[in-house]
Formats: C-alpha cells, sequence, structure tokens
C-alpha cells in the first residue's frame, strides 16, 4: 500500500515537473527567485533553506538562489525581504526567532510582521531537547523539578544568549514548575556543552539536531523533548508533557514569507508547490535528519501559528522581566 | 603497543580512501584553490568555502571535506608568500608572518623567508595531522577542563603578552590594546541582550566585523600609505632566489619551527584559539627566548617567521579536533565545516569516527598528502604564484582593494561592511602617521568581547564570587604567569634593555 501511494506521489510530482514549465511559464515565474535567508551559511536555517531552494526550484521550473543575509539575529535579512518588490521573485525563509520573539522582545525590530510581510506556508517545525549534566544526580523530568526546587538559586541553565528560543524554553520551564534558576547566556549552544559536561551548567534547552551527538555519546542525558510528539530522532526520549509537565510546548518554526502585497495567485503557487515538496519522501528525510518535522498547510494556518507564539512568547518575555533596552 | 596496532590499520583505511583518483584530485583542488586565495590579498577561506559550500552538493562528503579542509590549511601557505614579498596578510593568520618576513624580503633574503616560511608549514602540518590522528579524542578532553574562569584567565595572560610583544613604545601598545578592547564592546550585550555603542544601526549590532577591522587596519592603510610614497617602497617579486635553506638558517630555526609547531598545536584545539592566536603566541614565545637576537625582531629576524609560520599551520590542523571529536567548531571556518558535514547528513561528534571511518581516516590521510601538495605547490612553482604579485601597482593595488571588498562584502553580503572596512583603511593610515602598531589593537579587538563574556560568566556561576579565579587551579597558574610577565617587564634593567631593543629602528 505504501508502495502505491509513494509510486502515485512520484507520478505526479514527475507529471507536474513535466507540465510546470510549458503550461505556466508565461505567468509565473519567468526567472528564477531569490531565496533570502537571514542567517549565515551553515546554521540550521541555511541548510533546511537549501534543501527548499533545491526542491521548490525543480518544482517551479525556475532556479532558487539562496542568499544569505545574517546579522542582527536575522533582522537585517528580514527587512530586506520585507522590502522586496512584492512580485514573488523575493521569497524569505524565517524563523520563530525572527518573527515572534524577536518583535516581542525588541520594539525597534525594522518591520512589522503582520504589516510588512505575506506568510506563505509553514515548512518545518524543529523541537529541543532538554539535555542534563551527567553531574547531576537526577534521571527524569519530575527529578530535576524536584532537585531544582530542593536547590533554589543554585543550579545553573544555559542558552545560545538572550531572548533565543532555548533561553524563552528554559523561562518557561523555571515558570511552569515555579524554581528558580540561573540564566547562563553563551554566544551558541555548543559552546555551553562543555560547561555543561563539566557541571558548572545543570541543564539545558537545546535543538534536537545539535544535542544529538552530545546525547548518543553519553556525555549528556537527554531527559525529554518540548514537542507534543517524539520525535525520531530520539524515539525513546518521552515529551514534557508525557514525563509530568501537561501542554508543555516549545518549538522553533521555519516559515516561508514573501514580502505584503505580493498577488494571491503566486502566494498560491508557492504554497501549492512547497506543500507538494513536503509530501515528498526525500525532502521529508532530508528535514528529518535536521531534526526538523515537516509541516505545511494553508497560509491562513500559518499565521494562526505566528499569531499564537508571539502571544505565548509575549508573556514569557513580560513575566521573566527579559529586556533588550 | 595496541592502540599503536589500531592507529595503523586506521590509517591504512585512510590512506586507502586519500589515494583514490578522485579524492587526489578534489585534495589537489583545495590545496590549490587555498593557496590562490592565500596569496591574494583579501580573499580568506571564510569567504572561500562559503562560496564553494553550495557547489559541494553534488560532491560525495569525503571528496567535499578533503577539498574544503584544503582551501583551510593550503591559505596558511599561500598567505605567507603575499606577506613576506608585499607585506599585505594574503590571510589573517599570517598577519605575524609580515613583520619579520617583509623585513628579511627587504634585506635581500625573501628566499630564505619564503623557504623557511614552507619548511615550517610542512613540519607543522605533517606534525598536526599525526597528532589529530593520534591524539584527537584523549586530546578533546584537555578543552573540557577549561571552564569561564579559565578562559579568561588565559586571556588576561594573551593581552599581558600581547603588550610585552609589541615593538616601540610601551604606552602606544597600551593604548592600541585599550582601543581595541573599546572597538569590542560594540554590539549585542551577550548576557543581557543589550545594543551598546550600535547607534540604532543594526548592522553594528553584531559588532564591528574582525575581517572588516582586519582588513582596514593592515590591508587598506597599507595601500594607501603606499600610493602616498610614489612607489618609495618596493615589493620583492623579483628578488626571489637563493630558495635553499642553507644550513646556519636551518639549525638557527628548527627550534622555533618545533616550538612553534607545539603552541600552535595546543592553541589550535582550544575554542576560540586557532591560527591567528597561535601565530601571535608562537612569535611572543620566540621573542621572549631569544636574548640577543642578531637581527632583532621586526626588522627581519628568521625565527619570527619560521615560529609562527609553524604554529599557524599546526593551528589550523588541529582546530579540526574539536570538530571532529566533539562536534564543536572552535572557529568561523570551522564553524562553516559543521554546515558542510551536515550538508552531507553527517552530524559532526564523537561518532564520526565510528560511524563514518571511511572519512575520518580519509580526511587525515588527505591532509598529510595536502601538506605534501602544498610544498610542491609553493616552493618549486613560487614563481607561478609571484607572477600573480609582479603586475604593476597601478593594477595591482585596484585590483587588491577590490578583491578585498569583494571578500569583505562576501562574509554578510552587505555592503555595510565594506564602508566600515574603509573608515579602518583611513583610521590605519592615522596609526601608521603617529607609529602606532596595529597588531595590539587587533588582539584586543578579539580577546576582549571573549575576556568579558567569561569573566562575566565566571562571576554568574561563582554567584558573584571574585576568588573563583584563584581557587582553581588552571586559573590561578595562568594569573600567576601574567603577574610573573608583568613584574619581569617593569623590572627597571629589562625595561630599560627593551627600550634600547625596540625605540631606534
Amino acid at each position: 500500500m505504501v508502495s502505491r501511494r509513494q509510486f502515485s506521489l512520484a507520478a505526479s510530482a514527475a507529471a507536474v515537473a513535466a507540465l510546470a514549465p510549458a503550461a505556466r511559464a508565461q505567468i509565473y515565474p519567468t526567472k528564477p527567485l531569490r531565496l533570502v535567508i537571514p542567517f549565515p551559511p551553515g546554521g540550521a536555517t541555511d541548510i533546511l533553506g537549501r534543501v527548499l531552494a533545491q526542491k521548490l526550484g525543480d518544482l517551479l521550473g525556475q532556479q532558487v538562489v539562496v542568499e544569505n543575509r545574517p546579522g542582527a539575529g536575522g533582522a537585517i535579512g528580514s527587512e530586506l525581504a520585507a522590502k522586496a518588490p512584492p512580485d514573488g521573485y523575493t521569497i524569505l525563509l524565517a524563523t520563530v526567532s525572527t518573527h515572534s520573539i524577536g518583535p516581542a522582545l525588541n520594539p525597534k525590530t525594522p518591520y512589522d510582521v503582520k504589516r510588512d510581510f505575506a506568510p506563505v506556508i509553514q515548512m518545518a517545525d524543529a523541537t529541543n531537547v532538554l539535555v542534563l549534566s551527567p553531574t547531576l544526580p537526577v534521571n527524569s523530568l519530575r527529578e530535576l523539578i524536584a532537585y531544582a526546587r530542593a536547590n533554589p538559586g543554585k543550579l545553573n541553565f544555559s542558552s545560545s544568549g538572550n531572548g533565543t528560543i532555548v533561553h524563552m524554553t528554559g523561562e518557561m520551564f523555571k515558570m511552569a514548575t515555579g524554581t528558580f534558576v540561573v540564566h547562563i547566556p553563551y554566544k551558541g549552544t555548543a559552546l555551553a556543552i562543555p560547561d555543561l559536561v563539566s557541571g558548572q551548567i545543570a541543564f539545558m534547552f537545546d535543538n534536537i539536531s545539535s544535542a544529538l551527538p552530545h546525547i548518543k555519546s553519553g556525555k549528556v542525558k537527554a531527559l525529554a523533548i518540548s514537542a507534543l510528539k517524539r520525535s525520531a530522532l530520539l524515539p525513546d526520549v518521552p515529551t514534557m508533557d508525557e514525563a509530568g509537565m501537561k501542554g508543555f510546548e516549545s518549538n522553533t518554526y521555519f516559515g516561508v514569507f514573501a514580502p505584503a502585497g505580493t498577488p494571491a495567485a503566486v502566494v498560491q503557487r508557492l504554497n501549492a508547490e512547497i506543500n507538494k515538496a513536503l509530501q515528498t519522501q526525500d525532502f521529508r528525510e532530508r528535514l528529518a535528519v535536521h531534526g526538523a518535522e515537516p509541516v505545511g498547510g494553508t497560509p491562513e494556518q500559518f499565521a494562526r501559528v505566528i499569531e499564537r507564539e508571539t502571544v505565548k512568547y509575549a508573556a514569557v518575555i513580560k513575566r521573566a522581566g527579559i529586556k533588550p533596552e | 603497543m595496541d592502540a599503536f596496532n589500531i592507529l595503523i590499520a586506521n590509517l591504512g583505511i585512510g590512506f586507502g580512501v586519500a589515494f583514490t583518483l578522485q579524492n587526489l584530485l578534489y585534495c589537489f583542488i583545495g590545496c590549490l584553490l587555498g593557496t590562490l586565495i592565500g596569496v591574494l590579498p583579501g580573499i580568506g577561506p571564510i569567504a572561500t568555502i562559503a562560496m564553494l559550500l553550495p557547489a559541494t552538493y553534488a560532491l560525495p562528503p569525503v571528496a567535499a571535506l578533503i577539498m574544503l579542509a584544503g582551501i583551510y590549511y593550503g591559505a596558511q601557505y599561500g598567505g605567507s608568500t603575499t606577506a613576506i614579498l608585499v607585506n599585505l596578510p594574503g590571510e589573517s593568520s599570517s598577519v605575524v608572518t609580515m613583520l619579520d618576513g617583509y623585513q628579511m624580503a627587504r634585506k635581500g633574503r625573501a628566499g630564505a623567508a619564503l623557504s623557511v616560511a614552507a619548511l615550517g608549514s610542512f613540519i607543522a602540518g605533517c606534525f598536526g595531522t599525526l597528532i589529530l590522528a593520534a591524539f584527537a579524542a584523549p586530546l578533546a578532553e584537555l578543552a573540557f577542563k577549561f571552564g569561564p574562569a579559565e578562559y579568561f584567565s588565559l586571556m588576561v595572560l594573551g593581552l599581558i603578552g600581547a603588550v610585552v610583544l609589541a615593538s616601540g613604545s610601551l604606552i602606544k601598545a597600551i593604548g592600541m590594546i585599550i582601543l581595541g578592547l573599546l572597538l569590542g564592546l560594540v554590539g549585542t550585550d551577550v548576557n543581557t541582550g543589550v545594543s551598546r555603542f550600535a547607534f540604532g544601526i543594526p548592522e553594528l549590532s553584531d559588532g564591528i566585523g574582525f575581517i572588516s577591522v582586519a582588513m582596514g587596519v593592515f590591508g587598506f592603510a597599507e595601500i594607501i600609505a603606499n600610493v602616498d610614497m610614489k612607489e618609495a617602497r618596493e615589493t620583492f617579486t623579483n628578488k626571489v632566489s637563493g630558495l635553499l635553506l642553507s644550513w646556519a638558517d636551518f639549525k638557527n630555526t628548527i627550534g622555533a619551527i618545533i616550538r612553534g609547531t607545539g603552541i600552535g598545536s595546543l592553541l589550535g584545539i582550544l575554542p576560540g584559539g586557532g591560527a591567528l592566536l597561535a601565530a601571535f603566541a608562537a612569535y611572543t614565545i620566540e621573542k621572549k627566548l631569544e636574548k640577543n637576537p642578531p637581527i632583532p625582531y621586526g626588522q627581519g629576524n628568521i625565527r619570527g617567521v619560521a615560529g609562527p609560520e609553524a604554529a599557524n599551520n599546526a593551528g589550523a590542523q588541529t582546530s579540526f579536533i574539536p570538530l571532529l571529536t566533539l562536534g564543536i567548531p572552535p572557529n568561523a571556518v570551522m564553524a562553516l565545516m559543521v554546515g558542510a558535514m551536515t550538508i552531507h547528513n553527517i552530524q559532526p561528534g564523537p561518532q564520526v569516527m565510528t560511524s563514518n571511518p571511511q572519512l575520518f581516516w580519509g580526511m587525515i590521510a588527505s591532509m598529510w598528502i595536502g601538506n605534501l601538495m602544498l610544498v610542491i605547490l609553493n616552493l618549486p612553482l613560487i614563481g607561478m604564484w609571484v607572477q600573480l604579485l609582479k603586475v604593476p601597482y597601478r593594477i595591482l593595488y585596484p585590483a587588491i582593494l577590490m578583491f578585498c571588498c569583494i571578500g569583505v562584502f562576501s562574509v554578510n553580503n552587505n555592503s555595510f561592511d565594506v564602508l566600515i572596512t574603509v573608515l579602518f583603511g583611513v583610521l590605519g593610515i592615522v596609526f601608521l602617521r603617529f607609529g602606532c602598531e596595529a597588531a595590539p589593537l587587533l588582539l584586543g579587538f578579539i580577546l576582549g568581547p571573549m575576556m568579558e563574556e567569561n569573566l562575566r560568566r565566571a562571576m554568574l556561576l561563582s554567584r558573584g564570587d571574585p576568588t573563583v579565579f584563584l581557587t582553581r587551579p588552571l586559573s590561578a597558574t595562568m594569573l600567576a604567569m601574567a603577574l610573573a610577565m608583568v613584574v619581569i617587564i617593569s623590572l627597571p634593567a629589562i625595561s630599560k634593555k627593551r627600550k634600547e631593543t625596540f625605540v631606534e629602528e
């Protein structure tokens, strides 16, 4: 049954590929597209973006050129895309940090998510995993919470910087459990690993794909993941929800945006092609390696996710008293 | 002996992989490209690897990584050629090679400088590769001993060393370091997320780019100053002869090469270290060790070329250790290698050695082959690279400026960085006019933010107790060494001698 489905998918993809240049080239796209990645080469967004660019290029019958515009936590590239001509030839791959946390954190963000962007599709969701120092006498989420309560102000948790999703998730954990753990920011979660291994840091939420090698080698312990569904990368690790924190969820969405004013037909076309890409096996596999779950859906569904996440993190920022100025 | 046998077996796998025709070819392409971009001022391995990353999709992972690694260590070789012959850092870590290499060329010893640089690089490269092969796993444990307190103390030691390193006025050196520290303050504070001295410019919220500062104060300033001098300053592209190193030179430098290799191998492993810091450290040590140099440092001492060249190559080689064993990139180039590996579905980390032994050992074996290729590329074929630099100034200078601009632009694809570079070029001219050295500025600029970050992190972890720096043994040792350096340099006898050595040209 599976093979039949795969066969029909492959067949329809082939049909689309054959039809696309002939039937649609006259309308859109007639020239290569530019996919702005507001982060440097080599990062998660860049890697997912390049996977997308290749697949989308095949489906549209036009090359999709990746352009890295890093800086200011993704604000520079996002602003660039917001101000690009709304003709469908500039699109942006952005994340929860540029389009939900960033604007909530920094009132001077040079773009307005609702005013300046047309959401196209939520491409994927990446989850975080709660990793624990092996020096801590704790083996489950419940034990960690009990231990943190018994030692208020003595434990530290690390993050990849102030206002990052990893920091937000840690603050959400503190609020939900009523514990007092000191936040120690680093310039990236990888840089915090040595201090986590040596025990100066008690725990950290880290992106599942970057934490995976350290978990597999036994340098750190994986306690739970912050999605509501278990991850194929760590099938034995429970979700926070299962491990005793009902409803706890903190993911990084990766989504495609066009500048506001892009014709609805173009947005629909992009949405349809990316949805198609998300159905193909090789694309799903390449996302999965990087700990990203394919999502898909309509632009409206994506807009609701952005809204929900923005509200959620704005509340965390307010309650934790995180202020950039 | 068992471990030894396993190592030999592993290297056997590695050479089996590396000696396939395809992998030899990509190794060669990498080394060739690396030498080329190393020779051309302004384009560094970061920009090149970033630009070539997309092109490696089509290659098998081993070939892709072999090629990208070749670019990195190839650039360390090529950079020294430009540093010696034109007094421009072909690659950022050859800044130190310029100090004495160019002066040697001025004195007609360009050939000796080039060959000692190549020899030092080769010995260090081979040794670094061997270290990588034999000690990858145990050495990575060393990095785990370093917490924030240790890093802070190491950097204090580094900065004190930089004061000693600076030739000329002590006051000016301290001034330049402090200026570097201040420039390093620009950007977002890691602890609070507050934007400092960014003046509402989003590009400044990540701080001033290291490449902009280095390219500005070294590259641009040098070129502008040369234009001003109406070809008064020569480049020594015609006078490359005597490539065979004399026995006396060899005996004189072999110690420096060995020390440089040792320092480079060690510093390459530490996060944030890598080739540049290794070169600086090796230079400081050579300068400290040779009590009465026949030729003062900064005026063409051959050991001032040998040590840093060995160190930057060894550092380039061993900076793969934290990447391949822990998955932690110790510098920007390694961060790009992480990207290259993940593109090919390989998670960098300890499991690479067991799950992809072909890749791990193939890459290591290719490094040794690559080092051999580089000696051939760089010594007998030096004439070819020199041709690149022989172009008349009126063409060479604009071309260098253009390459610099492309290089700066390509890091962030942002023209703002080019403007900043020009600004630092102008600043560099001012420094030159006042006789202020730019090297301490650069070091202060790199170490300042790292120092602040680790100081505050250590204080956060100790809940505000400053004695943490003294109660952790590694940290205390390094602080004691720093204190000893301050005491030594302020002893009346030494400070007088220092003045004599440095003040007069």
